[in-house]
């Protein structure tokens, strides 16, 4: 090759890409002075669906059934009212009316045999089955049973459950479980002093046991064999289609926890963990032995009755997707276990949903608001089964830590504060008071209680989600159980496409069009021409180079 | 409570999703067009539960029983263990009847966990409120009771619907009249519509295999035009 033609070749090349890099502007998006406009704004989105919408719903009134007096809820969708009073009597002391009103099994808490003359039974015998949520299915692209835990995440769940009868979705025409089978496992509440046997039908196909954390109980039963557990020390994991029955007769109440200690750190964080509360023992006390998805308890126990006017659960979790999505990435368990013990590196986890009793905002409204009135007392009994700190804040109330993991502080030592930390397993049990004295209540108002570890009031790194709820006084809260937030609109937050990023955060605000998405920049047709012919040159050029080397070779 | 409401209660608890009252053993009268009238039962105990057993009410398309099927199904964790990667399931997994069949199941739980042997499909005014037949057993043990088949050819998706027995192995077909196809995910007879992904085992062996025969694949094509050409040439 001569070297004019090198030099007429190299120049070439020069100023194609030079033409090249100038009108590479032209398709990145750079805009001269047309901006683009604002694309959607709230009056073009179709009307966002209502977060509760039921105003009356005859499982929200007060009402005793079979002799049960089960608390009015202004939950959106309470608990069964008779599921309520067959928890509390017992599934085999109900009728059967009450029975047939709820989806217990007949033998899931049978109670009998009052020892102590109190007048409460004091044999309990509980069964837990394990029930998987939004698991894969052969038969298509779907989970079953689905459960949402926000508008439209369907994280792989695993769950202790009451023992239920009949379908696992809520008819034939939907995939959706029914509330019974939901997260959190359910709380469980036991006497001081009861003959307490826990039976693990394990319903699943993968092993699994009962680890009673904090919860008095001997390391062996009566007959020697594992009691704890722990299949690392004194048991075999309880395998599928087998069961096994714990058994304890608690000496300390406590506001404690339970969860499978089979590969636990998967486990657990699957969800298959539970508030577990030892009562004070008490004449006449009859306890709501289940608390099904936490929240108020409709049935508070002798010793919380005389203390408090309310009294809920809370229970905080935290899931990775990576590790929850296991169960939907196969349906062959042997390729689950695969990917969940072997690929999955927790060490290298990071959560991605906050939720609080089973759900993220704005689903935790629709069951677990704190509704008070003015000077009350209400015990919170709060567990962190999160893999990470809790750093729970009330706005508007500064509450008192009662009990740290079940034990009494001595009354002097009790701090009042609007942080409460809990590591995690840990529990706190709080006395939230709504005197408005400046201190304990501001006043009655729609007041938010979050954890303050921020990316806890996220749903997969978008907010407002995660563990947001609210403590709400009676006076501003709507028919439908839901909050009047004077004015706020917040059903930008009930889109499925909000927490899959698809949507703009102030898309459904009055910032709409000062903050909601800028509409997509059309490229201009000649610049596209221009670039393209230009960038079409380059590459022929260079093609011509190397297919050419021969001839060139040749010339020289 | 009157006819009335107790034809509605089971229409209620369609729409709602919400249980509905109802004695153990207590008869539903549902009033039908004419003067035929269908008897539901739905009893329950410390066992299980029956789900509307019917001996006697014939589907409107069939004018007779055309005979009794008796069969006895197991359910357990250890029929599933012929089938790699299943962990529950029934002792069979087909069943052929003729239309209009009476047929009693006498169904027995091998295992100390919760069973159902629950069919769907059936006609909705005879097995309110969506055409299903349950057994459950609560633990080991066992139930029997009657239903009476359509008369149309159909496969009919029998299954335990506890969370993930079905997809575990515990789904079975009924075909009524040579049934109308497959259903997808049988253990042992039909594949499934989404199936798993496995490990391949990719040995030098095979990846010797696969290069010689891609060189056959290569000469295939020399051989090819090569014949071409004389064929060409020799026209």
């Amino acid at each position: 090759m001569t070297i004019t033609k090198m030099l007429i070749i190299v120049s070439s090349i020069g100023a194609l890409v030079w033409a090249a890099i100038s009108l590479f502007s032209s398709v990145t998006g750079q805009v001269g002075v047309e901006i683009p406009p604002t694309l959607a704004v709230l009056s073009d989105l179709p009307k966002a669906e209502k977060l509760c919408g039921i105003k009356s719903n005859k499982w929200r009134v007060k009402r005793e059934i079979d002799g049960v007096l089960v608390s009015a809820s202004t939950r959106c969708i309470p608990d069964n009212p008779w599921e309520v009073a067959a928890f509390v009597k017992g599934t085999n002391n109900v009728s059967m009316q009450t029975l047939m009103s709820t989806r217990l099994a007949s033998d899931a808490v049978i109670k009998e045999n009052d020892r102590d003359g109190d007048g409460d039974p004091d044999v309990i015998h509980i069964r837990l089955e394990v029930a998987e949520l939004n698991g894969s299915s052969p038969d298509g692209e779907l989970f079953l049973p689905t459960y949402e835990i926000a508008p439209g995440v369907t994280p792989g769940l695993w769950v202790f459950a009451p023992k239920t009868r009949g379908m696992a979705a809520i008819n034939l025409y939907s995939y959706a479980a029914i509330p019974e089978l939901r997260a959190p496992s359910p709380v469980i509440r036991v006497e001081q002093g009861d003959s307490v046997m826990i039976t693990l039908e394990n319903t699943h196909y993968f092993p699994h046991t009962i680890h009673l954390h904090g919860v008095d109980h001997p390391y062996l039963d009566a007959q020697g064999r594992g009691n704890d557990g722990v299949p690392l020390t004194a048991e075999h994991p309880v395998m599928p289609g087998e069961t096994r029955t714990y058994s304890l007769k608690p000496r300390q109440t406590g506001t404690m926890f339970y969860h499978c200690h089979v590969q636990t750190d998967k486990h657990l964080m699957m969800g298959l963990q539970g508030m577990f509360v030892v009562e004070e023992n008490r004449p006449n006390n009859w306890l709501q032995t289940m608390n099904i998805g936490a929240g108020l308890v409709r049935h508070s126990s002798v010793a919380v009755k005389e203390s408090f006017d309310l009294e809920y659960d809370l229970h905080y979790q935290n899931i990775d997707k990576e590790l929850n999505s296991s169960i939907q990435s196969a349906n062959d368990p042997r390729l689950i276990a695969k990917q969940m013990n072997r690929v999955y590196d927790m060490t290298d986890a990071t959560a991605d949903y906050f939720l609080l009793n089973g759900h993220s905002f704005p689903f935790t409204l629709r069951d677990s608001l704190i509704v008070a009135d003015p000077d009350q007392h209400i015990k919170l009994r709060i567990v962190n089964g999160q893999s990470e700190v809790l750093a729970l804040h009330t706005h508007g109330h500064k509450a008192t830590i009662t009990h740290y993991d079940g034990i009494e502080i001595p009354q002097a030592a009790q701090i009042t504060r609007d942080v409460v930390m809990l590591g995690p397993a840990q529990r706190a049990d709080l006395n939230l008071s709504t005197t408005d004295d400046g201190l304990h209540s501001y006043g009655p108002g729609v007041w938010l209680f979050h954890n303050h570890a921020e990316k806890g009031i996220t749903t997969d790194g978008r907010g407002p989600g995660g563990d947001i709820s609210l403590i709400v006084y009676r006076s501003f809260l709507e028919a439908d159980g839901m909050p009047k937030l004077q004015g706020v609109d917040i059903a930008r937050f009930i889109e499925p496409e909000y927490y899959a990023g698809d949507r703009s955060v102030w898309g459904r605000s009055s910032a709409a069009q000062l903050l909601g998405e800028a509409a997509l920049v059309q490229p201009g047709l000649i610049w596209l021409i221009a670039f393209g012919v230009v960038v079409g040159l380059i590459l022929g050029l260079l093609l011509w180079l190397l297919a050419g080397n021969k001839a060139l070779g040749a010339d020289r | 409570m009157n006819p009335v409401a107790r034809w509605l209660l089971p229409l209620a608890w369609l729409l709602t999703g919400t249980a509905y009252a109802q004695e153990a053993d207590q008869v539903l009268v549902v009033p039908l067009e004419g003067e035929s009238k269908v008897r539901m039962r739905h009893s329950m105990d410390m066992q299980g539960m029956i789900m509307n057993a019917n001996k006697d009410v014939l589907p409107s398309n069939c004018e007779k029983i055309s005979g009794d099927v008796n069969i006895t199904v197991r359910a357990g964790r250890k029929y599933a263990k012929k089938f790699n990667g299943k962990t529950f399931a029934y002792d069979q997994q087909q069943w052929a009847m003729q239309p209009c069949s009476r047929v009693t199941v006498r169904f027995i739980n091998d295992d100390p966990i919760r069973h159902q042997f629950m069919i769907h499909g059936l006609p909705e005014y005879l097995y309110p409120p969506t055409g299903m037949f349950m057994i459950e057993l609560t633990g080991p043990g066992e139930k029997t009771a009657t239903f009476i088949l359509y008369k149309e050819p159909k496969t009919y998706l029998v299954h335990c619907e506890l969370t993930q027995h079905m997809e575990s192995g515990m789904k079975a077909q009924l075909k009524v009249g040579g049934g109308d196809g497959d259903l997808p995910s049988v253990p042992g007879l039909t594949p499934a519509e989404k199936p798993d992904i496995y490990p391949m085992d990719w040995t030098w062996k095979a990846a010797v295999v696969f290069v010689i025969a891609v060189i056959v694949g290569l000469i295939l094509i020399v051989v090819i035009s090569l014949v071409l050409r004389r064929a060409e040439a020799l026209n």
